[in-house]
């Protein structure tokens, strides 16, 4: 029973991280109606920034995370209103093509600076808490407890800016409909440029609380991404409570399956591709995604 | 004018079709002689663009059957609808953007793999002329005006060679003098023989190309019959206004 | 007649190919074993550029699959190769580009109804499927240790395999050009345009959707194929994201609707790679960069702007406003 409890318990908190990351990519996806391929480099790029600013500046483990949201947040922003802007103007013919390629060129741009600023070795930052929490059958370490309670922290905070903020609801306005939310005086473009840098504070945020779990590394966004990918599809691209489920429940089979099934090698290859294949079987049956509805949904 | 369904060149019978639980349409039954002309009205919402769409076969319907000239087209693809002879134009106009005007007319008339280019480019060339758009044959579909752009996709539709034609709204957002041009064209179309269903608002423009409208609202098909008579019933009038008083004019 | 869409046949463009054909036929002359074998290798890399640019690029299939195609071709042969003997090369060839194709029409098949993101992610699993396939079944692919493939040439020379590539390379654009010269190209660039309207124009979107799929992935396979008995070794790095993404990164640099552009991009990006080898991963950063410039600066890729610096001062026409069209067709 232990063991399986270990395994779910890893699996929560793996899945909340996930969550929290597909949180981001799903606010991205409803207001700009764009897949955010650079979304695993801004995950590694909060790891980053949230070691440095702890190690350099002499903040709290906890205070790095903040950190590495809020310089996200701004980043996001920055490249929203830099290279993202055409996307709604009319100047571009194939929208969809050209922010692949551009989130894409942003991803090889950061692995790439990662690794030349930050060297391709994994670092590690100090854990939010040392020690053990050991509640009967239960053993989690600290860090990882804290990290998903922050991670859900997180997550409720932006269910509920979402629901029930003035900004928050302006953003689903717009990624119900462009054209009636500027009807009605909110300002479409704005909202996108928002949401590129809350999305983007989401991943880095997730990223700075993974990182005393399992290390930095430049090419630390790559599966994560992939994941978050795949928790959209099946959650419903722009629902953050489909996000939320589909994170958790992905962590806990991918959890589950490595420490279950009989051949570690094969079995670590064959949960990574457990999710791959689940988002083949979903938009299979359904091509826009088990949920269906692009806007941003928030149950 | 009554007309004998056992003959008629083009026949929708009892289509239907439902999105999620909204019916959109029900029963929707009408029947065209060759070469007739008909207008097809309704407020919005009444289900018009549905019924287009279903009769052009860019949607499948949920029960019914769509026949041209005894063949029985409901299920089949949409390329096949217009390989049977049915063309459609699209409300907001569709072209292919970045393709030249000519471009744009010979892609349905190559879909016949016995027509070869030339012949193609020769027909395209025709209806370019038809259409006073000739000299813009080798521009940009989407350097076109507005206007150009509608009677270019009303010159896509008819590469095709098509039988039956069904105008999404020819009229919409279109200035004076270049509605005109369109329901001149339409008239001409007409006289060649070209059997046309017009779906469109501006009911004065209609009632200068068709003699019989059919009135939708609320999914069904409520007249049908000579404009004139059509466009004082009642119920017409209620489904537009909500008021039972027929229209000044 | 004129024509407005940009493809292939435009006197300056022919002119700068035939340059850079001569200059291709002849390097190995001068060039030094080294930039042979890099010549060699680029020969890979524009295959798959151009083949990704026919099928992204002109009929709009934003696929990120191409590389998995490359090692469906050079796995399958390599295996049968090795399993069977030398002898069964040609056989080996042959199934390789034909599983590849099937392969291709099934997944051309698979994402019909999908579209932009949706078509992009669900390739990417796929690729991702199959390559923790190979890095998995161990026993068969050696995985990440490589599996060593034989050659199809002997000797150490490179040479053969320069011109071997070349002639790939060539006959692939030769191919593909043909390919879109005729009615196939235009449907493939409507349904690019917008699949709806040429539906309903009366063709048949579904059976040229799944055609440019089974002949790109028979082009991506053919290159697998080339590279596996080359280098003569396999492995699953060979379809990692970050290899599609300079796939990618090579047919958007050079021009995503040109495919001699495709294959000029693959040629800018991977030569300067080479030179600027001591700069490590500085050099993708400033790929990454370079394609975020161009996707927002030149979308359509440096080669179109080399060719209408060449060519003669276009009428107006082809770039005309809404406004001076307007005062010249009767028809306003």
């Amino acid at each position: 029973m232990s063991y399986f409890s270990l395994l779910t318990i890893n699996g929560l908190v793996i899945g909340l991280i996930y969550a929290l990351t597909a949180a981001g990519l799903t606010l991205i996806f409803s207001v700009l109606r764009v897949v955010n391929f650079g979304h695993g480099a801004l995950y590694m790029v909060g790891g980053y920034v949230s070691y440095y600013a702890i190690r350099y500046l002499g903040l709290p483990p906890l205070g790095g995370v903040v950190i590495a949201m809020g310089a996200l947040f701004l980043f996001g922003i920055a490249f929203e209103m830099l290279v993202m802007r055409p996307v709604y103007s009319d100047e571009v013919e194939r929208k969809d093509e050209y922010a692949i390629i551009v989130t894409f060129g942003l991803t090889i741009l950061l692995s790439n600076l990662a690794i030349v600023v930050f060297g391709p070795f994994s670092k590690s930052p100090p854990p939010f808490m040392a020690g053990t929490l050991i509640l009967g059958p239960i053993v989690l370490p600290y860090d990882r407890l804290i990290a998903a309670l922050v991670a859900i922290a997180l997550l409720c905070a932006t269910t509920w800016f979402l629901a029930r903020t003035t900004l928050g609801q302006a953003l689903d306005a717009v990624s119900q409909s462009r054209e009636s939310a500027a009807v009605i005086g909110i300002n479409p473009r704005r909202m996108c440029t928002i949401a590129f840098g809350l999305g983007s504070a989401l991943a880095g945020g997730a990223g700075a609380l993974i990182a005393p779990i399992f290390a930095l590394s430049p090419s630390m966004g790559d599966l994560p991404v992939v994941q978050a990918f795949i928790i959209i599809v099946i959650g419903g691209m722009g629902s953050v409570g489909g996000s939320i489920i589909g994170g958790i429940l992905l962590g806990l089979a991918q959890s589950l399956g490595v420490g279950y099934l009989p051949d570690p090698n094969r079995a670590l290859a064959y949960t990574q591709a457990f999710g791959a294949l689940l988002l083949i079987i979903t938009l299979l049956l359904r091509p826009t995604g088990l949920f269906g509805r692009a806007h941003l949904r928030l149950e | 004018m009554p007309v004998d369904q056992s003959q008629s060149f083009f026949s929708a019978d009892g289509l239907a079709k439902h999105f999620g639980g909204i019916k959109a349409v029900s029963e929707l039954s009408l029947s065209l002689n060759r070469g007739e002309i008909i207008g097809l009205i309704g407020p919005n919402g009444s289900g018009k663009t549905t019924t287009i769409n279903m009769l052009a076969g860019a949607l499948r319907p949920d029960n019914g059957a769509i026949t041209i000239n005894g063949l029985n087209l409901a299920g089949s693809a949409a390329h096949a609808f217009a390989r049977s002879g049915v063309a459609r134009t699209f409300q907001v106009p569709r072209l292919f953007r970045r393709m030249s005007v000519l471009e744009n007319l010979i892609v349905p008339a190559l879909s016949d793999p016995h027509t070869r280019r030339a012949q193609a480019e020769e027909k395209a060339h025709e209806i370019l002329a038809f259409l006073r758009l000739d000299a813009l044959a080798g521009d940009y579909a989407r350097s076109l005006s507005g206007g150009q752009q509608k009677l270019l996709e009303l010159g896509r539709a008819l590469m095709l060679d098509p039988a039956l034609i069904l105008l999404d709204e020819p009229f919409a957002g279109v200035h004076p003098r270049l509605l005109e041009q369109i329901i001149e064209h339409i008239k001409q179309l007409n006289q060649r023989g070209l059997t046309i269903v017009v779906v469109d608002h501006n009911l004065d423009a209609i009632r200068s190309v068709v003699r019989r409208t059919a009135v939708m609202a609320q999914g069904r098909k409520i007249a049908d019959g000579a404009a004139e008579v059509v466009l004082q019933d009642p119920a017409v009038v209620h489904a537009y206004t909500g008021s039972r008083k027929a229209r000044n004019g | 007649m004129m024509r407005a869409a940009t493809s292939s046949g435009k006197p300056a463009a022919v002119w700068v190919q035939a340059i850079l054909l001569l200059f291709a036929l002849l390097l190995p002359l001068w060039g030094g074993a080294y930039w042979v074998h890099v010549g060699a290798l680029l020969w890979y890399y524009a295959l798959l550029a151009s083949s990704w640019a026919l099928l992204a690029g002109f009929a709009g299939q934003f696929s990120f699959a191409h590389m998995a195609f490359a090692a469906l071709g050079g796995y399958t042969s390599a295996l049968i190769v090795l399993h069977m003997g030398i002898s069964y090369l040609p056989a080996a060839i042959a199934a390789g580009i034909v599983l590849a194709m099937v392969v291709g029409a099934l997944i051309g098949f698979m994402v019909l109804r999908l579209s932009g993101p949706y078509l992009a992610l669900f390739t990417l699993a796929i690729s991702e499927v199959f390559r923790m396939m190979l890095m998995a079944e161990e026993q068969i692919t050696r995985g990440s240790l490589g599996l060593q493939v034989p050659r199809f040439f002997s000797g150490d020379s490179d040479v053969p395999y320069y011109y071997l590539g070349l002639a790939l390379v060539a006959g692939s654009l030769l191919f593909m050009g043909f390919l879109l010269r005729t009615r196939i190209g235009l449907f493939l660039r409507a349904i690019r345009e917008d699949e709806d309207a040429t539906r309903a124009s009366g063709v048949n979107t579904t059976r040229y959707k799944i055609l440019v799929f089974v002949v790109t992935s028979g082009i991506a396979s053919m290159a697998g194929i080339y590279y596996a008995h080359f280098i003569g070794i396999l492995t699953p790095n060979m379809l990692i994201l970050p290899e599609m993404g300079i796939v990618i990164a090579m047919a958007v640099i050079g021009g995503i609707e040109s495919l001699p552009g495709a294959v000029i991009g693959a040629a800018i990006v991977y030569l300067l790679s080479e030179a600027l080898r001591e700069y490590g991963e500085l050099r993708f950063v400033l790929l990454g960069l370079a394609l975020i410039l161009v996707q927002r600066f030149a979308r359509n890729g440096l080669f179109p702007l080399i060719e209408r610096i060449g060519r003669r001062p276009a009428p107006a026409r082809a770039d005309t406003t809404a406004k001076s069209t307007a005062e010249k067709s009767h028809a306003s």
